[in-house]
């Protein structure tokens, strides 16, 4: 019965339970022969799937984002019940179709960060807790920078440049100048995407610096605008349901940047610094003042287990989450409110060097009253990282271990054993959090009078 | 209410009037509508057979080829800076070298990502034969 485990496994995600759970056997394996009853399981599945996803209006319906696997907990032994039973469930969402014109409304998360600070991994981090893999938009511009995934549709604002390539240097800005940014168009694209509206998007292409013919963008269940001005214009900051911002500290910058770019031909250390510092002024004037609105801010830092490392292998990593913000309550370790340092390598857990300490506790930020949650070293082992999560409170996860399942499932991914891959997993917690409160308040009237 | 209309519908063809209505300054920089994207939007109405047909349009381009305009930009950002390292015009051309180096390292991932051509198929069609899996 691995089949019922996948379901339930498959908890986390959103409408789709089903069509997550095809993609999740077939990563377990592929043969030629089979038993009969999974065949039609399988069918069954798919078929239902199909409907479901050309419903449009499906997408603004429902706390979809509960899956039916409370159902399937109680029911181990029949995966034929499990299935019928999301049968039953995907016909109320159907039901609730007709009511959905009212209440549209797409929830926008921005993201902010300098290019190669690790937005693409959070991006993926984050869709993958929502459910499904997020994809370029199928058989359009293959050069496309957004990605869609069931509920949500990631667009990235440098389709917003105003000045492409050719005329940034004509005039001597970079893309980080907001002179080279349509904020105007921004805020009208993004707003009509909030309000259901479906736009035509232009497209940048960082191959060729020009812009592409536009794209057509439906507005999805959850909006995430990412780039490096998401939080720069006050209109725009407006739309915005939550926002984060990725502070890569400009030792960490640097050395991921090595990473990235040693291999390439032409590059060397001196051309990645070059890089760096001549868009700096830029950066600190344009990018880095929008922190002080996100939020929720991941900063990432060199570590301090090991003294003068400068490698950027180890890091120190804070995520600093602002109080009162609706519908987000922060994560806390132990006991809300209190200063914490914690080391949890000791008798119960063995660490490798150079070991975990986390602290956590309230803080100021830009005059801000926030909790800070930090992480410094780095998982070497599965048991450090489920000991360390048995014991975050206010974590949002649907069942124990999901912080865990979702770091091992992306395993691949940077910053999997430390604080960023952590701490980005946690974010994505939140705002899945953050959305189904949203659409359950937004839904409670007309299911009140809908009421069978 | 009105707003619904167009994604609700489900069929919506982009207008060349409602493209150019969404968009201001840029508008001007763009060609019409291509079929391309006038497509699009029925793509989840359609059926599978017209999606591949799509989806054969173009391929991204390959890492080498952006490789090459990487270390092309280095050159002309270290040739730029030599007369005035803090114009803003040393800055564009460091940036361009940023821009290009993002999408190179993109390029390899996603080159790295799709290297199953049987995953990449079933992703599109997981209801044939090929793409079944089964638990023991």
């Amino acid at each position: 019965m691995e089949t019922i485990e996948n379901i339930e496994s498959s908890a986390p995600c959103l409408n789709s339970t089903l069509h997550f759970c095809i993609s999740d056997t077939r990563d377990k394996r592929r043969r030629g022969e089979q038993k009969q009853n999974q065949i039609s399981s399988f069918s069954l599945s798919s078929s239902i799937n199909k409907p479901l996803k050309m419903a449009v209006c499906t997408a603004y319906t429902s706390p979809s984002l509960h899956s039916p696997y409370p159902i399937s907990n109680s029911s181990k032994s029949h995966h034929h019940f499990i299935l019928s039973t999301s049968c039953r469930s995907n016909r109320r969402r159907v039901r609730g179709e007709i009511s959905c014109s009212s209440e549209t409304n797409t929830v926008v998360i921005g993201l902010a960060a300098d290019s190669g600070c690790g937005k693409s991994t959070f991006m993926r981090r984050l869709t993958s807790v929502f459910g499904g893999a997020a994809e370029p938009p199928k058989g359009g511009n293959p050069d496309s920078n957004t990605l869609i995934s069931d509920t949500t549709t990631v667009i990235c604002l440098d389709d917003y440049h105003s000045l492409d390539r050719t005329g940034r240097k004509e005039k001597g800005v970079t893309a980080l100048d907001p002179r080279a940014n349509d904020f105007d168009l921004m805020y009208q694209q993004v707003k009509a995407l909030k309000e259901g509206k479906a736009v035509e998007k232009p497209i940048y292409n960082h191959v060729s610096g020009l812009l592409d013919p536009p794209e057509l963008i439906k507005p999805p269940k959850i909006l995430v605008i990412e780039g490096l001005h998401p939080m720069y214009d006050a209109r725009v900051r407006d739309l915005l349901d939550f926002s984060i911002y990725l502070d890569i500290s400009n030792e960490v910058k640097f050395a991921w940047k090595i990473q990235r770019d040693m291999a390439e031909r032409g590059h060397s250390l001196e051309s990645i610094k070059a890089s760096i510092e001549a868009r700096k002024p830029d950066f600190d004037a344009y990018i880095d003042t929008q922190k002080q609105y996100a939020d929720c801010v991941i900063e990432v830092l060199p570590t301090q287990l090991i003294p003068d490392d400068n490698e950027g292998k180890v890091l120190r990593v804070k995520l600093v989450m602002k109080e009162g913000v609706k519908y987000f309550s922060p994560v806390y370790l132990f006991d809300e409110g209190s200063t914490i340092s914690w080391i949890p390598c000791g008798r119960k857990l063995t660490c490798s060097y150079p070991g975990i300490n986390f602290f956590y506790g309230p803080d100021s930020y830009f005059d801000h009253e926030v909790s800070v949650l930090e992480m410094d070293g780095q998982f070497d082992r599965l048991d450090e990282l489920i000991y360390v999560e048995s014991h975050l409170s206010s974590l949002s996860t649907k069942f124990y271990g999901e912080v865990t399942q979702q770091m091992l499932k992306h395993s691949d991914f940077p910053g999997s054993n430390n604080g960023t891959g952590l701490f980005q997993t946690i974010v994505g917690l939140k705002i899945r959090d953050l959305f189904e409160q949203i659409i359950t308040e937004k839904s409670a009237t007309p299911a009140e009078v809908s009421k069978v | 209410m009105s707003s619904m209309a167009s994604p609700l519908s489900g069929i919506h063809l982009p207008s060349a009037a409602s493209a150019a209505g969404t968009k201001s300054s840029p508008a001007t920089v763009f060609t019409p509508v291509t079929q391309r994207s006038l497509l699009s939007p029925t793509r989840s109405l359609i059926s599978k057979r017209t999606i591949r047909l799509m989806a054969v349009y173009s391929a991204p381009t390959s890492p080498e080829g952006i490789s090459d305009k990487v270390s092309e930009s280095i050159k002309k950002a270290e040739e730029t800076c030599e007369g005035d390292p803090k114009s803003g015009e040393c800055a564009a051309a460091w940036d361009e070298v940023e821009e290009l180096s993002a999408a190179a390292s993109h390029a390899r991932d996603r080159a790295k990502s799709n290297s199953d051509p049987l995953e990449n198929y079933c992703k599109d069609n997981p209801e044939t034969k090929e793409c079944r899996t089964y638990e023991d």
